[in-house]
């Protein structure tokens, strides 16, 4: 395995050994050569980034504390664009209380409610990776974040049960700014660190979750204090997501870039790069098993996430008998740990890839995911405050760990499908959440502790399935790669996703290059032929 | 991160703090002395009443069959929710404990004990949410711990109750404050859009 560098870029580089074309939402994916060609010419073209770039001006580093154009700053507009939404989408959680009593609602309308919040993202984050494509990332971020903002402010007029339950579910709709963000940061940085950057991303966006929790008791409260009612004073706050969500957009229109060239509208980029057929790249993301899998296992992780920021502020309302800021400050942790955890869950991923390879992946995704759902478990039987507080740390870290790990996986489902794979495990992930929102707290069958310990075991059960992801080349969790010459190669994997004619075309070679990069997912026992990583060697100092 | 973790240990101490004064733990609402006190509750017009402007007319005395009136020392009124209010709402879930009670949460008033009648007359509060009510007395001795209660209506809870609306919490300079904002976004998205389209369809003419 190739010497890393301890830059922060070779932390979680998931996508190790991944060629740096990798073009995550797009469905373009000739060759190095197609494509600079079609890049803005210019006399030096690199001398003008303010990081080294590659052929494709992809930054090669990743420096989170820089604000330089375009790169970085793409960086920061995407993820503070997801984190926004992520707060609009689950500002309600912490002010159920109030919203509960003023709306007269039961315990199945605010489940109903809670489901809907995170069901509309299934179908924006599928259809996401195309609008992206078609507008850009900018114009695809900034569609999310300008046309969801008036189902936000419209919080303002929900009188009852059925009003609160639709605007929540227009809201859910811009959660589809994770594909858009993991869309954007794909094309301004390289392969080699693209899972460092996506983890960060990811991470620090799913922390809207968490903020949300501390950020709308705060505001409802000082509007109280200004001398509002409580029942106008929680429509009131609702306008602080809402103005975020309008100044992100309009900051993403007009400092961010879609690409490290310039806008799509001004590069010239429809020349004559051949799309892949949108139909064929769906058909094997379908096709292959490894795909549901994955859409499960998110749906228990990232889903359970979800499901957590809408439950949990409540739940230590009523059962510890907390004050509502105080039960939003340690609902807020819960969200806020995926600052550092899910990054770590990539770092984790990588790290037993480097020994173990792929089945060092597999089975650290698998105990991540486990223990989230035992101290889950654990969560719901806690009957005195701090235990409770404890059980959900560990049980965030966990979750979080593993969203960041299944993510650490994804890359080498398909080559051909990475985008539709991606945008189909992140809508998994929604899928997940209202999976378990509907049995388990959507009723008043279950206490809610009771449902907690239950959605805890239903994880843990359903992770099993990870034993299930096997690789031919790599092998599973319980079995090595099989011993037969021809299918235990990568390549055989990569490029049984083209057809004869289209080899005959030669539009499979990125596959094959990508096979050749990904034998790094042999982990020690990879080839000494020395041609592991050959992109890797040609820049040993910078990862 | 070290930050992140001194709040939540900061936190923990605060809490295990609050948490610590649960004396009252144990005790339990069967234990109290039933209709110590006699209660009534007069709606002051029919039908079903505005939060925030219609008016209760309350009257307590202790009852003829109360035993420990001697360890009363202030009363403590309280609006309560119907069971027809607690339906599929565990939040006002009623409990024997009573420092897990939730039936009555809404403090109306409370006042030293006195052995005769004593009357107010409650304007309900603008955060009383939409539901059905009865009013409870609960006879507190000079411990702060419940002794007896009395309520409006009788042990099943079911005769005497009233209705109450609560506000909308809406006002119309919400809404149209909403509307422009909704306006304004969508527009900005537009103006952007077509802007930029332009200007693409220009350098392409060039």
């Amino acid at each position: 395995m190739a010497h890393r560098n301890e830059e922060e870029g070779s932390i979680g580089t998931s996508m190790h050994g991944v060629t740096a074309k990798e073009h995550v939402f797009s469905f373009s994916d000739q060759g190095e050569d197609a494509w600079s060609s079609h890049s803005v010419q210019s006399d030096d073209p690199t001398a003008m980034f303010a990081f080294p770039v590659d052929s494709e001006h992809k930054a090669k580093v990743f420096k989170p504390l820089s604000f330089a154009k375009p790169h970085m700053r793409a960086f920061h507009l995407g993820w503070i664009s997801f984190f926004t939404c992520f707060i609009s989408t689950f500002a309600a959680a912490p002010l159920v209380p109030i919203i509960r009593d003023n709306l007269d609602l039961t315990k199945t309308d605010i489940g109903n409610a809670g489901v809907a919040s995170v069901s509309g993202a299934i179908f924006s984050r599928l259809a996401m990776g195309a609008v992206c494509d078609l507008l850009g990332a900018r114009y695809g971020t900034a569609f999310l974040l300008m046309l969801s903002a008036p189902a936000v402010f419209s919080m303002s007029f929900v009188a009852d049960a059925g009003g609160y339950l639709s605007v929540r579910f227009m809201i859910g709709f811009c959660l589809a700014t994770f594909v858009s963000c993991s869309y954007w940061t794909s094309v301004m940085f390289t392969g080699k660190i693209i899972g460092l950057v996506n983890g960060c991303a990811g991470g620090w966006g799913d922390m809207g979750g968490g903020v949300t929790q501390l950020l709308m008791p705060m505001v409802f409260h000082i509007i109280k204090v200004a001398g509002a009612t409580p029942f106008t004073a929680w429509r009131i706050a609702f306008f602080i997501p809402g103005f975020l969500q309008v100044i992100m957009g309009i900051l993403v229109l007009t400092l961010g870039q879609d690409f490290p060239d310039g806008n799509l509208s001004t590069l010239q980029k429809k020349g004559d790069v051949s799309k892949d057929k949108l139909t064929k790249v769906f058909w094997y993301a379908l096709r292959n098993y490894r795909t549901y899998v994955l859409f499960i296992l998110y749906g228990f992780s990232m889903g359970i996430e979800m499901t957590i920021n809408n439950v949990i502020s409540e739940y230590f309302f009523d059962r510890f008998q907390l004050e509502l800021h105080t039960a939003g400050m340690i609902a807020a942790s819960f969200g806020m740990a995926n600052f550092f955890a899910r990054p770590i869950g990539g770092f984790a991923s990588d790290v037993s890839a480097r020994f173990f390879g792929m089945r060092g992946r597999l089975w650290t995704l698998w105990i991540l995911q486990t223990s989230g759902g035992l101290f889950c478990v654990w969560l719901g039987r806690a009957t005195s405050l701090p235990i409770a507080i404890l059980a959900m740390m560990l049980f965030s870290f966990g979750v979080q760990a593993a969203c960041g790990a299944i993510f650490g996986i994804v890359p080498f489902v398909s080559r051909r499908s990475l985008g539709i794979i991606s945008g189909l495990t992140g809508a998994g992930g929604n899928f997940g959440s209202g999976l378990t929102q509907l049995p388990f707290f959507s009723s008043s069958r279950f206490h809610t502790a009771d449902g907690l310990s239950l959605m805890g075991i239903t994880a843990m059960i359903f992770t099993l399935l990870v034993a299930f992801i096997h690789f031919p080349q790599w092998g599973s969790m319980f079995l090595g790669p099989t011993s037969d010459n021809r299918t235990s190669k990568e390549e055989h994997y990569y490029v049984a996703e083209w057809t004869e004619e289209e080899k005959l075309q030669g539009l499979h070679e990125g596959s094959l290059k990508f096979a050749e990069n990904s034998r790094s997912e042999r982990g020690k026992k990879a080839a000494p032929d020395g041609t592991s990583t050959p992109l890797e060697n040609e820049n040993p100092a910078n990862v | 991160m070290a930050i992140h973790k001194i709040i939540l240990a900061s936190f923990l101490v605060y809490l295990m703090i609050q948490f610590s004064h649960g004396a009252t733990k144990e005790r339990l609402f069967s234990d109290l002395e039933k209709d110590a006190l006699d209660v009534t509750a007069k709606p002051s017009r029919q039908g079903v009443l505005d939060a925030g402007i219609d008016k209760l007319s309350i009257t307590w005395k202790l009852s003829s069959t109360a035993k420990k009136q001697a360890n009363f020392k202030t009363i403590k009124v309280k609006l309560c929710y119907a069971p027809v209010s607690q339906v599929d709402r565990p939040w006002r879930k009623t409990e024997n404990e009573l420092f897990k009670d939730k039936t009555c949460p809404h403090k109306i008033i409370t006042r030293a004990y006195n052995k005769s009648s004593q009357s107010f007359k409650y304007t309900l509060d603008r955060d009383i949410p939409t539901g059905t009510y009865f009013v409870r007395t609960y006879a507190v001795d000079a411990k702060d711990h419940e002794v007896a209660f009395g309520q409006s209506t009788n042990e099943a809870k079911t005769t005497n109750l009233f209705s109450v609306q609560a506000i909308s919490g809406r006002h119309k300079s919400l809404d149209i404050a909403s509307v422009c904002f909704s306006v304004f976004s969508v527009l900005a998205l537009l103006v952007f859009f077509v802007n930029e389209k332009r200007k693409a369809k220009l350098e392409q003419s060039k």
